[in-house]
C-alpha cells in the first residue's frame, strides 16, 4: 500500500498523524500490564489502572487528542528527532477512537465493581484495537462508525453514543 | 493463574491481533471487480451529488467525518479525475445519511465505487485505493465501456 497522504479538512488545525499511533502504543502496553494484573489475581490493581486509562481515554475523547499528556510527550520527546511529517491530518478521527476507548474501558470500570473478569475482558478489547491502530495504522472511525450507525447505536449527525 | 501463564495468554493475544492487522492489511483498498451486465445503475440523484457524473466513468467515494484515510483518498481519487476525459470523482458524506450507506452496503469507509458511463458500478474498494490496482480497474472499465460497442 502507498504511504497514504494525511491533510486535515479545510479550517482544521492538522495535527502529525503519528502522534496518534504513539500514544495508542503507549496505551496498549498499559493494556497489556493490565490484563496480565487482571490474569494474576491482582483485581484491584487492574481495575485502578483501567481507571486510569479510562480517564485517559475521556481526556482525549473531550479535550482533542492535540490537548493529550501523550500528545504532549510526543510533540515534546519524539517529534524534534523525527522529520517532519509528510502530511498533517485531522484529528477529529482519533478522537473518536479515543470515544470508543472510553465507551469500552468505563463499561469494563463500572461492571468491573462486580464482575472482575469483566476488567479482564475490556482492556483485552481495548488492546486489540490500541494495538491495531498503532502498528498497523488501523483507524477505528473508518471501520466502525457507520457500523454503530447502521445498529443504531450512534445517533445520526450528533456523532455522540446513544 | 500463575505469572508465566498470564505474560503467555498476553503473547498469544499480540499475535492473534498480528494476524488480524496482516489480514486487514492485505485486504484493505483492494479491487473487488462485477461483470459488466448484471451491475446496478447508480444516479447522481440516488447519492444526493449536486454535480453530473461522468461520461465515461466516475470514481464514487463515500466517506464520514470520522475517516482518517478519506481526505488522501479525496485527494487520490481528484487527481486521477482530473488527468483522465471523461472521468469524474463525486465524494458522498455518509456521516448524515446512514440510508445510503445501508443502500449501497458500506461498512467502512473510504469505500469507492467505480461506475462506468451508465452509471453501472463496475468495481468496489473498499478502504484507501492502492493507486496502481485503481488506475488499472479504471483503464479496464473505460476500455470496456458497458454498452454494446465491444472493446479492442
Amino acid at each position: 500500500m502507498s504511504q497514504p497522504d494525511l491533510r486535515p479538512l479545510p479550517g482544521t488545525q492538522g495535527i502529525d498523524p503519528r502522534g496518534p499511533r504513539f500514544s495508542a502504543g503507549i496505551t496498549a502496553v498499559l493494556l497489556a500490564v493490565d490484563i496480565v494484573l487482571g490474569l494474576v489475581g491482582l483485581q484491584l490493581a487492574a481495575w485502578i489502572l483501567l481507571v486510569v486509562i479510562a480517564v485517559l481515554f475521556l481526556w482525549g475523547a473531550v479535550a482533542g487528542v492535540q490537548r493529550h499528556p501523550y500528545g504532549a510527550l510526543y510533540r515534546a520527546a519524539l517529534r524534534p528527532r523525527l522529520a517532519p511529517p509528510a502530511e498533517l491530518e485531522d484529528p477529529a478521527p482519533p478522537t473518536f477512537a479515543q470515544l470508543v476507548g472510553l465507551i469500552i474501558t468505563g463499561l469494563g470500570v463500572v461492571l468491573g465493581i462486580w464482575f472482575p473478569v469483566i476488567v479482564v475482558v475490556a482492556a483485552a478489547l481495548a488492546f486489540v484495537a490500541a494495538f491495531l491502530n498503532s502498528v498497523f495504522g488501523y483507524c477505528l472511525g473508518c471501520q466502525i462508525y457507520l457500523l454503530l450507525v447502521r445498529a443504531g447505536l450512534i445517533r445520526r449527525g450528533t456523532g455522540a453514543a446513544a | 493463574m500463575s505469572p508465566l501463564a498470564a505474560v503467555l495468554a498476553v503473547v498469544g493475544l499480540v499475535a492473534v491481533t498480528t494476524v488480524v492487522g496482516l489480514v486487514w492489511k492485505a485486504r484493505t483498498g483492494r479491487v473487488t471487480t462485477r461483470g459488466r451486465d448484471d451491475a446496478e445503475i447508480v444516479t447522481p440523484a440516488d447519492v444526493g451529488a449536486d454535480g453530473s457524473f461522468g461520461e465515461k466513468a466516475t470514481l464514487l467515494q463515500f466517506s464520514t467525518e470520522f475517516c482518517a484515510y478519506c481526505p488522501a483518498t479525496r485527494r487520490l481519487l481528484g487527481g486521477l479525475a482530473d488527468r483522465t476525459e471523461g472521468v469524474e470523482h463525486v465524494d458522498v458524506d455518509l456521516t448524515h445519511s446512514p440510508e445510503l450507506a445501508q443502500r449501497f452496503n458500506v461498512l467502512q469507509t473510504p469505500t469507492t465505487l467505480l461506475l462506468d458511463g451508465r452509471g453501472a458500478v463496475r468495481a468496489r474498494i473498499g478502504g484507501a485505493p492502492r493507486p496502481a490496482e485503481l488506475e488499472a480497474s479504471l483503464a479496464e472499465i473505460l476500455n470496456t465501456p458497458g454498452d454494446d460497442r465491444v472493446a479492442a
